[in-house]
């Protein structure tokens, strides 16, 4: 999976949340502070980018909320890997 | 119309319609409706209880979302001082409630501003608090030199429309503590305005979403209380009575959106 399919799956699922705008530059600000670079994203660095996001949301949506939230962006991920 | 719909919309039916009825006072005073049916005695005691209503639902919601909010989060000493923030405001209309109901009198000063100027510094540290927990969120807020932008325009603009706002208010000759609260109350929504312009650049990018939908309600009620208190201050210190209409819409549309926002947040939370 390379980082820019990651990216538009996590907006997809962020948008209705946070909205598009937020969650595109949310994701990619920690892309950046994370050193994730465009290319094939390696699993350690998509776990801690959605580590990333997911403590980001708890703040706008609370912990349980939140962590529904990652569990349905983990999810749209693995659809997104499987069907490569 | 589903149960879901009907519960969702009807609050907001009754708050637009009540503000309409109010605007309409403020521009009709002599018309039938307002002459007879509307009178105005009926209408402040409509605008004291609607304000009671939505004061303490905005309170319990806001307390609602703190309790759902896990400790260590951010956010939640935000929704704790909104929640103090919007009761002290409601002790302080509990107090003249029984005039406005009973004798369609708004003493001034009186208890109550003791309870409004509390609710001030809990609600200005409320936005603060917020404002840090979004930075503290990682999520993009804005650069440091767009903030002081920010600031420093929102400075400027304060400073420009206080003076013309406050000088005749500040000069009318009645007592000293209905000047010094008449210049109070703008000055504190002066200071007020400054974290609710950073948080409105947060909540612009928030837009089209849930939170943004929350924030975009509970912030422009701030923004309506800030126009309410303005207008309170320069009707009453020129003796502009017959505007007072203005004031119950406005505080009325304020308390009502804070209140739709910290419902909106509870569903959220709870979804």
């Amino acid at each position: 999976m390379t980082t820019s399919d990651a990216v538009e799956a996590m907006v997809k699922v962020m948008g209705p949340y946070i909205g598009d705008t937020m969650a595109r530059s949310a994701t990619e600000a920690h892309c950046q502070k994370l050193g994730i670079a465009a290319g094939p994203l390696p699993t350690d660095r998509l776990d801690a980018l959605l580590a990333k996001l997911g403590s980001g949301l708890n703040i706008f949506l609370g912990r349980d909320k939140s962590a529904l939230v990652m569990a349905e962006v983990r999810r749209a991920l693995a659809t997104l890997e499987a069907s490569r | 119309m589903s149960d879901r719909v009907q519960s969702t919309v009807l609050p907001w039916v009754v708050l637009g319609v009540a503000v309409a009825i109010f605007v309409g006072w403020a521009i009709w005073p002599a018309s039938a409706l307002y002459a007879r049916v509307l009178t105005p005695h009926r209408l402040v005691a409509l605008a004291a209880l609607l304000k009671l209503v939505y004061l303490l639902a905005g309170a319990a919601w806001a307390f609602a979302c703190r309790d759902r909010l896990e400790e260590g989060n951010p956010a939640r000493p935000a929704w704790f001082l909104l929640s103090l923030g919007l009761l002290s405001t409601f002790v302080g209309q509990l107090c003249l409630a029984p005039f406005q109901v009973v004798r369609n009198e708004t003493p001034f000063p009186s208890v109550a501003d003791i309870y409004y100027l509390l609710s001030y510094p809990l609600l200005i540290a409320a936005l603060l608090v917020l404002l840090n927990a979004y930075r503290e969120s990682g999520f993009p807020v804005g650069s440091g030199a767009e903030r002081t932008a920010i600031a420093g325009v929102v400075a400027v603009i304060a400073a420009v429309v206080a003076v013309p706002i406050l000088r005749p208010v500040a000069q009318t000759g009645g007592p000293l503590l209905d000047r010094m609260l008449n210049v109070a109350y703008p000055v504190l929504d002066l200071v007020l305005l400054l974290p609710l312009a950073l948080l409105l650049r947060v909540a612009l990018r928030l837009r089209g979403s849930r939170v943004g939908e929350v924030w975009l309600l509970v912030l422009s009620g701030f923004v309506f209380l800030c126009a309410g208190d303005i207008c309170f201050a320069y009707f009453q210190s020129l003796g502009e009575t017959h505007l007072d209409p203005f004031v119950h819409a406005t505080y009325t549309l304020a308390y009502g959106l804070v209140a739709g926002g910290a419902h909106r947040q509870l569903e959220l939370l709870t979804s």
